[in-house]
């Protein structure tokens, strides 16, 4: 009974510090657990140790959308929610869209147990078969988001922004200057949070008062659509590697015809989710690491048992379940506090933390990457064609490292 | 023809410009220099140049080679992935020449991976063979 209280202490912990890692720009679930290592003296099992991780993780996945929908502040798993978030909260939806990321998250975390456990002895033969057809996938994404656009004109600029930003992932994921882990947060902030901020301004938007009804306005079958889409897309994720979550975000939205952005907030928020879980479960699974997180557990718990994943399975669960609550919560009151700030001031003011959360973890060069992002986050906007084209950043050298041509490329730009 | 809003002209001026200088940057910024033991788990994530000798190989099927890279003191794991391979094989250096003993200066991205740190080469100049 003092276990299981215990057990129960460690995870409320998990989710506090959760919450607040979620709410501050910036800081990624990766970023906090050495934080948690670094604790581990104080722990006598590596279980509360393995506890405190998962809830954290767990909740951050949740509470990431807050600032990405209500700050345009991403992070690289959440960049493609704040289009669509944005949009709905400037039409005073923001809490329709934070349960739409809820509702994505919690539908696709049992749905992709379930698709886990009836396809676990595949995985495997999956893996093989696919591994050799990635870059084709890839080229036909690319093709495809180009040619959408269906106008020659916006198809000559699509392939321009695929291109230069495709450029800037090349480079900026192969530069010594800055360090890879805090690389893409001024990237994907620039791209797409900043540059809706800016525009945002200059369109004189303002956040409208938020409707108390946030009865969700999609149907059921595009909310089982969308949660299928997200549960497989993020198993994909999980046992594909170089995929990311939003590269798969990106291929749904495109080859699963996701266009509508409340369907689309339920997928990628379910690609996250079903990819964390499955990323734990691999562990056992595959024996291998798929994040962060998992190669902490990994590390800390060795092999692990069935006995082990169940109850990983059912801390996931719980947390999930707790975070949910909480974040819909906090969708309930932030927006009466951003409603109350004049939009201008309140955007000047994001601005000015994100410039300096990027300061913060990557320096002047981070600043720079910011400008540039931001700049071609703009470019895109007044060009008229679909900010997702800006996703080149990561599909290109995605693409690259499956067609094995990134050191060729590295060595003719003498990177 | 059609006319230019200043703002598009603007926005390309910066991502053109930004573009530049952040390739100029990578160009000129070399990856810090340190001997193996003093490689440290903090440093994950960053670009790492480091020389030592090769104290073991192992191939595998898919055409991996995975080498141990010590110094003195302490070692570092080193993949060389198929497609890294191909390239350094493209450019005249084989698996069959890459034995262990020989001193190899290596250049890469610092990652942690099963616990274990390991730079990983990401162009063919990233791997060099000092001596045998």
């Amino acid at each position: 009974m003092i276990n299981l209280i215990f057990y129960l202490v460690l995870i409320f912990l998990g989710i506090g510090i959760g919450i607040v890692a979620g709410l501050i720009p910036g800081l990624h679930v990766n970023t906090t657990i050495p934080l948690i290592l670094s604790l581990s003296f104080f722990f006598q099992s590596p279980y509360q140790i393995v506890v405190l991780i998962i809830s954290v993780a767990i909740t951050e996945i949740f509470i990431d959308y807050i600032p990405s929908i209500f700050l345009g502040a991403p992070e690289a798993d959440t960049s493609l929610s704040v289009l669509p978030g944005h949009r709905l909260l400037l039409e005073g939806r923001g809490r329709e869209a934070i349960k739409l990321t809820i509702i994505g998250g919690l539908g696709c975390l049992i749905l992709s147990l379930i698709l886990i456990t009836l396809l676990a002895p595949y995985f495997q033969f999956f893996y093989t078969t696919t591994r050799p057809y990635i870059q084709y996938l890839l080229i036909l994404v690319i093709l495809f988001m180009i040619i959408s656009e269906k106008k020659p004109k916006k198809i000559a600029f699509a392939f321009f922004i695929i291109v230069i930003t495709g450029l800037m992932g090349l480079i900026v994921l192969n530069s010594p200057v800055a360090n890879q882990q805090n690389i893409l947060f001024p990237t994907l902030t620039g791209l797409f949070g900043m540059s809706t901020i800016i525009i945002s301004i200059s369109e004189k938007s303002k956040i409208p008062k938020q409707h108390e009804d946030s009865r969700l306005l999609i149907s059921p079958k595009e909310i089982i659509k969308a949660m299928f889409l997200g549960s497989v897309a993020g198993i994909i994720v999980g046992f594909l590697p170089a995929i990311g979550i939003s590269e798969a975000g990106t291929m749904v939205q495109y080859l699963g015809g996701m266009g509508d952005s409340r369907g689309f907030l339920v997928t990628i928020s379910g690609i996250n989710a079903a990819n964390d879980a499955f990323s734990i479960i691999s562990l056992y699974l595959l024996g291998n690491p798929r994040s962060g997180t998992s190669i902490a557990i990994g590390q800390i718990l060795g092999d692990l048992t069935l006995f082990d994943i169940t109850f990983l399975i059912g801390i996931i669960l719980f947390t999930a379940g707790i975070a949910s609550l909480i974040s819909l919560y906090l969708s309930k009151i932030i927006p009466k506090h951003l409603e109350r700030i004049n939009y201008k001031t309140l955007s000047f003011l994001i601005i000015s933390l994100l410039i300096f959360m990027v300061f913060l973890f990557s320096g002047i060069f981070g600043l720079l990457v910011l400008f540039t992002s931001t700049s071609i986050g703009i470019l895109c906007a007044h060009m008229e064609i679909r900010r997702s084209h800006c996703m080149g950043l990561l599909l290109v050298p995605t693409l690259f490292f499956f067609l094995g041509i990134t050191p060729l490329f590295l060595s003719l730009v003498g990177i | 023809m059609p006319k230019i809003e200043p703002i598009i002209i603007l926005s390309l001026v910066c991502s053109i410009a930004g573009l530049v200088l952040i390739y100029i940057s990578s160009l000129y910024i070399e990856p810090t220099k340190l001997k193996v033991s003093d490689i440290t788990p903090e440093l994950v994530g960053r670009f790492v140049v480091t020389n030592g000798k090769i104290s073991s190989k192992k191939t595998t099927d898919a055409g991996h080679v995975f080498l141990t890279v010590s110094d003195n003191k302490s070692s570092i794991q080193v993949p060389l992935f198929a497609n890294f391979m191909n390239s350094l094989k493209d450019n005249g250096l084989s698996e069959n020449k890459i034995k262990v003993g020989y001193e190899v200066s290596i250049s890469g991205l610092l990652e942690e991976y099963n616990g274990q740190l390991q730079i990983i080469p990401r162009k063919i100049t990233d791997f060099k063979i000092l001596s045998d």
